[in-house]
């Protein structure tokens, strides 16, 4: 300890021994947790004529989580690319869109020919075919034209590009097809109510969260249980290795921009019945609460999406409402993004994995 | 001297034809169908529908790659193969046609807003689809042809002939712009630009191919000998860079009272991008963290610089007085904006500190969007205005001399573009640019090494937070009037656009993204509803065949190729090692045929 | 050394500013006012015009045509508004020769030169666009813009500054034409929206018997200023209203807040918003609102893609627009303007402000023909005088209504606004008849 005379005995004081960040995390916890707690309370105790019903806080709760499954959906795609690619697909939101519009074209004509009242069954399954066959192709050409060139870059280079293919098919889409919003056909068994336990759900809504749940079902079988998901596995663990043991990468990355797109263009359709309404940047704000989601739940998993985007639904729904109504804010649900957003950076600084992902963020 | 395959030629060819259609769809052609660039004949969608049979060409003339060789095609080859697939563009783009022709183009019409029946009589040059078609195939033919001697020809002719032409096109589009400011300079601009048809004349065109063609003939001659003299002289005697230095600052002072208000405008604006620009530039490009919502910073400027200055805010009756506001001055309130906002840029920074790049972007993403919401909502409509805005904005008068009048603008934000490239510059010279530099790199390295990487990117966001507000202040003072719709996350991505299109980390490439990114689009107006696109397409593009940006910083640049030249020079050696193999019979290497991508 | 170097810099840069702040001057008077209340009526004044106006005048020599500028939005999504108020012009230029033939008229023996500027919706469009009509000394006057963020603050400023009238066929924020905000260049033949706010809440108050509301605007200053203007009408007229909320624009799920709004039972949504989110309110608040609600939007949603999104309606909607049908001119409007607008354009108005536009422009001829004088061959239009001519217009018979300008720069000081049931609306895709279900005529002076 003595020996060397370069290395010299160092006393810290008591102020530098102090675990400042743990401290100061804690404070920032116990203020938040305090602010909401306080925001919460009284939200839940205004006067009789201010105070939201039950009824209310249960149509808050059902409503974010349909908005929350559309959310979950497109961010299945996001974390099965960065799962494999480590990258921010900014344009999965316009492969979204894509899918919307592509099957728009067949909803307005099935809905003007009577097709889709005399057959809703079949044409809502041509309708599902035509968006996930579009979003598909938009998804693989995505792959092959602007990310596969730059794999192995640096990690803005494929972002910046993201960004860049983000705005070019926004606004392909909105030379292609204008920018006027279209209205989409909804098809007579999902409009309106269904009753369960004297509790009105709209149909529409309710069909989207089931489609979200099977969808997250099968995804995970899919990836546990059959050789494409094993191989998808394997890329994502390391993508040379997995090439040396014959995994053909580029096949798996396809596919899996592939099953990206499946999902877009479903939750396309579904979110297209949910707001009949269909216009060229759709995706944006979709694709950036998507990754938001998939962010917040962990990205990388797929429980983590799912879960991400039902707690970004829940959030949206809740968050004006519950907390904000309190503090009397003036229209609190114009505030609704960034509470959202609030809401993120604060589960990043306590957990910088996400929800459902490691307790520290990776630093490789 | 090989030929091209032809199979290649026809693959080219069917792309050729989709970059076509789609460049007819998205409303390309239809919309410049009639903007003349030269006398009547040459408009930009004629232009257009001659660019891609063009471009196709070019690329499939361009050398390959067979067992290890690099072939590089002669002009015959070249124009065969260019021609080749010239005319599959056409004639595939004609089968298109044909199509929407028979399919009746009501109905696709319904799809494709851009497929009127005006736009089927452009393409077949108002003839019918039967004799158009046959003009598309003889125009993909020769375009095809242009295009594969364009790569394959004689250098010393084909770029001059490519200067020429480039700069008459860019001046055929400038149309609106070149004889205002020729007008401003006393000279007469009908000989160049006729007054009927507002393009170029002919005569003028002929004039500036031949005059842009002799000065690249010029430039090459003399080149390489004079550009070496140059920098040697530049190196070697600072008296020398003093004085370049001075006559650039000369220029850029003369611009305005050369150019007239309408172009000062557009300069003013480019100014502002470009303090955007080096501040995004500290942050991403020095220190490597991603920010995609700087338009935080910007908007914070903004609205300070009004809150300090006495503006109101707009109301439904007319205007009130902000819930919190002083009345400084101009030069006193943009020093308070800047050290507040590097404040801001460390409240900012240091919840973020651990997060790793994505995560960054999507955090900082989401502070964008929060200060948009903010400045848009009703809760902070008594400080900020809410959707009405504010107005009333210091001119920053001194003396009298407003500074809101265009050219006087320019002055002001050149002053602060000067501050400001001045300690971007002295910032990556210093110990905390290196030490950027060494985050930047690998940052676990750099920690273990003794960086203080939690200290300096806190630095780095206040300095980027600094300058960016900088620029927020300005534009506040250009327009005089704010409202949340100059606080989009578009200037966020226009930004990060600026400073990736000139190169990360290098100042004269913020200057030159800024130009390209802001001041085209300021002066060709007429591009405006595709500006978005362009921009997506430009963004992509660059990344993929250029990511070190315009006038890259030499150090980046390195670093971007580090793998491919080390894989350069594996390939240069494992192919002598072939052609060597190649020497020895029976001992060959049966490598396929591919394109050097 | 280095340190040195910074100091020394740090402290130039600090005096310098010292300095300039210390002679920075108060903050420049918006704009010169001119000579008010000069009724332009006679015609030719003597030549020393030029001289005694602030800003100068126009100078049109023979031959030369009298070159107009209009600043609207005529590109981007808002393009069916800008090019439809373009068309206006245009055939008002074609009507000086007293017919809507196709072939333009002369203005005093010159032929009408319209110089088109984009002021993209935005205020930095607003900005480039009135910049570059400034520059140009041989624009007489500008007709513009469309969107108010483009003139508040910014077009109408830099115009005034410059001595060129800013006349308006679509702005209907109220603070353009405020006491405290208004610009002496400035005048507008769109209404104001106080007025469009006060006959939506008369009419939903008292024709509909509805007497609590609530507003739901998204951030543009348009239709922030409409729900405010309906607010305070509503609530003078003794109605309550229940919910002020506020979206985005971009936003689709609207859920949230129109639960939120429900509990307040209000029997009223009033969203004049812009398409889709009108037609979100409506489809969406059907689900969850009370049945039996009733929803309203304005102008911005009275369009054909509304009735592309919306198909059948799921409750009642309504819509309130400036109404040009039910007018002193309404003969003229059926008869002659709008068979002359299709033919001439091939499709029907994209909006309704194209008559705005017609009228600015035909004040604007007026005007020049009262204020011009003839110098020799050349034409010599005195900037001030101009705008004075134009601000002092009264009781002339415009297409729109009975055009008399306020010195605030209203000129549509009588304004019919008609209240639409949808689907019945008098756009492309809307089921006849399509007449106002209430039509009512206000001026300023009758709003709060």
């Amino acid at each position: 300890m003595g020996t060397d005379p370069q290395v010299r005995e160092v006393r810290l004081s008591r102020f530098e021994r102090l675990p400042w960040r743990r401290i100061i995390l804690l404070a920032l916890g116990v203020t938040i947790a305090a602010t909401v707690g306080f925001g919460a309370y009284r939200t839940l105790t205004l006067p009789e004529g201010q105070r939201y019903s039950v009824s209310a806080w249960g149509d808050f709760v059902v409503l974010g989580a349909a908005q929350g499954s559309i959310y979950a959906l497109i961010a299945l795609g996001y974390t099965l690319v960065y799962g494999i690619l480590r990258m921010i697909n900014f344009a999965h939101g316009e492969v979204f869109m894509f899918g919307a519009f592509g099957s728009y074209f067949f909803a307005s004509a099935y809905e003007e020919s009577g097709f889709l009242e005399r057959q809703p069954v079949l044409a809502l399954a041509i309708i599902l075919g035509v968006a996930i066959a579009t979003s598909v192709v938009v998804a693989v050409l995505l792959e092959r034209i602007a990310y596969r060139p730059l794999r192995g870059s640096p990690r803005l280079v494929p972002l910046i590009t993201a960004i860049g293919a983000s705005l070019f098919l926004q606004n392909t889409a909105r030379g292609f097809f204008g920018s006027q919003t279209r209205g989409y056909a909804k098809p007579d068994f999902l409009s309106g109510k269904w009753e369960v336990l004297g509790v009105a759900f709209p149909r529409v809504r309710v069909v989207v969260f089931l489609v979200a749940c099977v969808s997250v079902v099968l995804l995970t079988l899919f990836i546990g249980r059959t050789t494409t998901g094993k191989s998808m596995r394997a890329v994502a663990e390391d993508s040379e290795i997995a090439s040396l043991m014959g995994i053909n990468v580029d096949r798996v990355i396809v596919i899996t921009f592939a099953i990206g797109g499946v999902l877009a263009g479903i939750a396309g359709v579904l979110f297209a019945m949910t707001f009949e309404a269909v216009n060229f940047y759709m995706g944006f704000q979709p694709g950036i609460a998507a990754f938001t989601a998939a962010v917040l739940g962990g990205i990388g998993s797929i429980a983590g999406a799912a879960l991400g985007g039902l707690t970004l639904g829940l959030l949206e729904s809740l968050g004006p409402s519950l907390i904000l109504t309190g503090y009397h804010v003036p229209s609190p649900f114009q505030l609704k993004p960034a509470f959202t957003f609030l809401v993120l950076v604060l589960v990043l600084v306590f957990r910088p994995g996400g929800i459902l992902g490691a307790g520290e963020a990776e630093k490789v | 001297m090989d030929p091209i395959p032809v199979r290649s030629a026809v693959r080219a060819g069917v792309v050729g034809s989709l970059v076509l259609v789609y460049v007819a769809l998205v409303g390309l052609i239809e919309r410049f169908a009639d903007l003349k660039l030269v006398g009547e004949q040459v408009t930009l969608g004629r232009l257009l529908l001659f660019l891609p049979p063009f471009a196709v060409a070019y690329v499939v003339a361009r050398p390959r790659v067979v067992a290890g060789e690099r072939r590089v095609a002669g002009p015959r080859a070249g124009l065969v193969a260019g021609a080749v697939s010239g005319v599959v563009t056409s004639a595939v783009f004609g089968v298109a046609v044909v199509l929407a022709d028979r399919f009746d183009v009501v109905r696709i019409r319904h799809v494709f807003i851009a497929a009127t029946p005006g736009l089927i009589d452009f393409v077949t040059f108002e003839r019918g689809v039967v004799v158009g078609i046959m003009i598309l195939l003889v125009l993909g033919l020769a375009s095809g042809a242009l295009g594969g001697l364009a790569k394959t020809g004689d250098r010393r002719l084909t770029r001059p002939l490519a200067a020429g032409v480039s700069t008459v096109i860019l001046l055929g589009l400038l149309q609106r712009i070149v004889p205002i400011a020729m007008q401003e300079l006393g000279i007469e601009p009908d000989f160049l630009y006729s007054p009927r048809t507002r393009s170029l004349t002919w005569g003028g065109a002929i004039g500036l191919l031949v005059l842009a063609a002799g000065a690249d003939v010029l430039w090459n001659r003399s080149g390489p000998e004079t550009q070496r003299r140059i920098r040697a002289t530049m190196i070697e005697q600072p008296a020398a860079r003093v004085g370049i230095l001075l006559i650039v600052l000369a220029v850029l002072v003369a611009l305005p009272l050369l150019l007239g208000s309408v172009i000062s405008q557009v300069l003013g604006s480019v100014m502002i991008f470009v303090l955007l620009g080096l501040g995004l530039n500290i942050v991403v490009g020095y220190a490597g963290l991603l920010d995609l919502g700087y338009v935080a910073f910007y908007a914070f400027g903004a609205y300070m610089m009004a809150l300090l200055t006495g503006a109101t805010l707009n109301t439904t009756t007319g205007s009130s007085a902000a819930a919190f506001s002083l009345d400084l001055n101009f030069f006193i309130a943009i020093w308070l904006v800047v050290v507040l906002a590097a404040g801001v840029g460390l409240l900012i920074g240091a919840p973020v500190l651990r997060l790793r790049g994505d995560y960054l972007a999507i955090v900082t993403l989401g502070l964008g969007e929060i200060v948009r919401v903010l400045t848009e909502s009703r809760w902070l409509q008594p400080l900020v205005g809410g959707p009405q805005g504010m107005r009333g904005v210091t001119d920053a008068a001194i003396a009298g001399y407003s500074f809101r009048n265009p050219q006087h603008f320019y002055y002001l934000a050149l002053a602060f573009v000067l501050l400001a490239v001045f300690v971007s510059w002295r910032l990556a010279a210093s110990r905390i640019g290196r030490a950027w530099n060494a985050m930047r790199e690998d940052e676990q390295v750099a920690d273990a090494m003794g960086v203080g990487t939690t200290r300096y990117k806190l630095l780095a966001f206040a300095m980027g937070g600094a300058v960016g507000s900088l620029g927020g202040a300005l534009f506040a003072v250009q327009i005089g009037s704010l409202t949340p719709a100059s606080f989009q996350i578009l200037v966020s991505i226009t930004a990060l656009a600026v400073v990736i299109l000139g190169g990360l980390g290098s100042i004269p490439g913020v200057v030159a993204g800024a130009v390209v990114l802001i001041g085209l689009p300021g002066l060709l107006r007429e591009f405006e509803e595709f500006r978005l696109l362009i921009y997506g397409a430009v963004l992509v593009a660059i990344m993929v065949l250029r990511p070190q940006g315009l006038l890259p910083n030499v150090r980046r640049m390195r670093e971007l190729h580090e793998e491919e030249e080390a894989q350069d020079e594996w390939v240069h050696r494992f192919a002598d090692e072939a052609a060597a193999a190649a020497a020895v019979p029976g001992g060959t290497l049966g490598v396929e045929e591919e394109d050097l991508t | 050394m280095r340190k040195r170097k910074l100091f020394s810099l740090l402290a130039l840069v600090a005096a310098l500013s010292l300095v300039a702040a210390a002679c920075g001057g108060d903050e420049e008077e918006p704009g010169v006012t001119g000579p008010t209340g000069v009724t332009a009526t006679g015609p030719t004044a003597p030549a020393v015009d030029c001289d005694a106006d602030p800003f100068g005048c126009v100078e049109v020599s023979a031959g030369e045509p009298i070159r107009l500028g209009s600043l609207l939005a005529i590109s981007g999504d808002v393009a069916f508004l800008g090019t439809d108020s373009n068309h206006g012009i245009e055939l008002a230029i074609d009507n000086l020769d007293g017919a809507l033939d196709g072939t333009p008229g002369q203005l005093l023996g010159h032929d009408v030169e319209l110089q088109q500027e984009d002021d993209g919706c935005s205020a930095e469009g607003g900005q480039a666009g009135a910049t570059a009509l400034v520059a140009d000394p041989s624009i007489v006057a500008v007709i513009g813009t469309s969107c108010s963020s483009a003139a508040l603050g910014v077009a109408d400023t830099i115009t005034s500054d410059a001595g060129y009238l800013l006349l308006s066929p679509s702005n209907t924020n109220p603070g353009l034409t405020s006491e405290e905000a208004h610009q002496p260049f400035y005048a507008r033949t769109a209404h104001n929206d106080r007025i469009q706010g006060a006959i939506s809440a008369e009419f939903v108050y008292n024709e509909l018997g509805i007497t609590s509301a609530a507003t739901i605007n998204d951030e543009s200053p348009y239709a922030d200023g409409l729900a405010a203007a309906f607010r305070q009408n509503f609530e003078a007229l003794g109605g309550t209203i229940t919910a002020i909320e506020q979206v985005n624009s971009a936003d689709t799920d609207l859920g949230p807040v129109l639960r939120s709004i429900a509990e307040g039972e209000p029997g009223l949504v009033y969203a004049p918003n812009f398409p889709p989110g009108c037609g979100l309110s409506l489809i969406q608040g059907a689900d969850i609102m009370p049945a039996g609600t009733t929803y309203m939007g304005a102008d911005g949603c009275l369009e054909t893609s509304f009735v592309g999104q919306v198909g059948d309606p799921p409750a009642d909607y309504y819509a309130s627009s400036p109404d040009v049908t039910v007018f002193q001119g309404g003969a003229y409007y059926a008869d002659e303007f709008l068979p002359a607008y299709e033919a001439q354009y091939g499709t029907e108005p994209t909006s309704v402000f194209h008559a705005h536009a017609f009228d600015a422009a035909n004040i604007l001829f007026d005007a020049i023909e009262a204020v011009a004088v003839d110098d020799g061959g050349t034409l010599l239009i005195p900037r001030t005088a101009l705008k004075d001519a134009v601000l002092a217009t009264s009781g002339y018979e415009g297409m729109t209504g009975i055009v008399t300008c306020t010195p605030l720069g209203d000129c549509a000081t009588d304004v019919t606004i008609g209240i639409f049931k949808y689907p019945n609306w008098p756009v492309e895709g809307g089921e006849k008849p399509t007449d106002a279900v209430y039509v009512d005529t206000k001026s300023l002076a009758d709003v709060a």
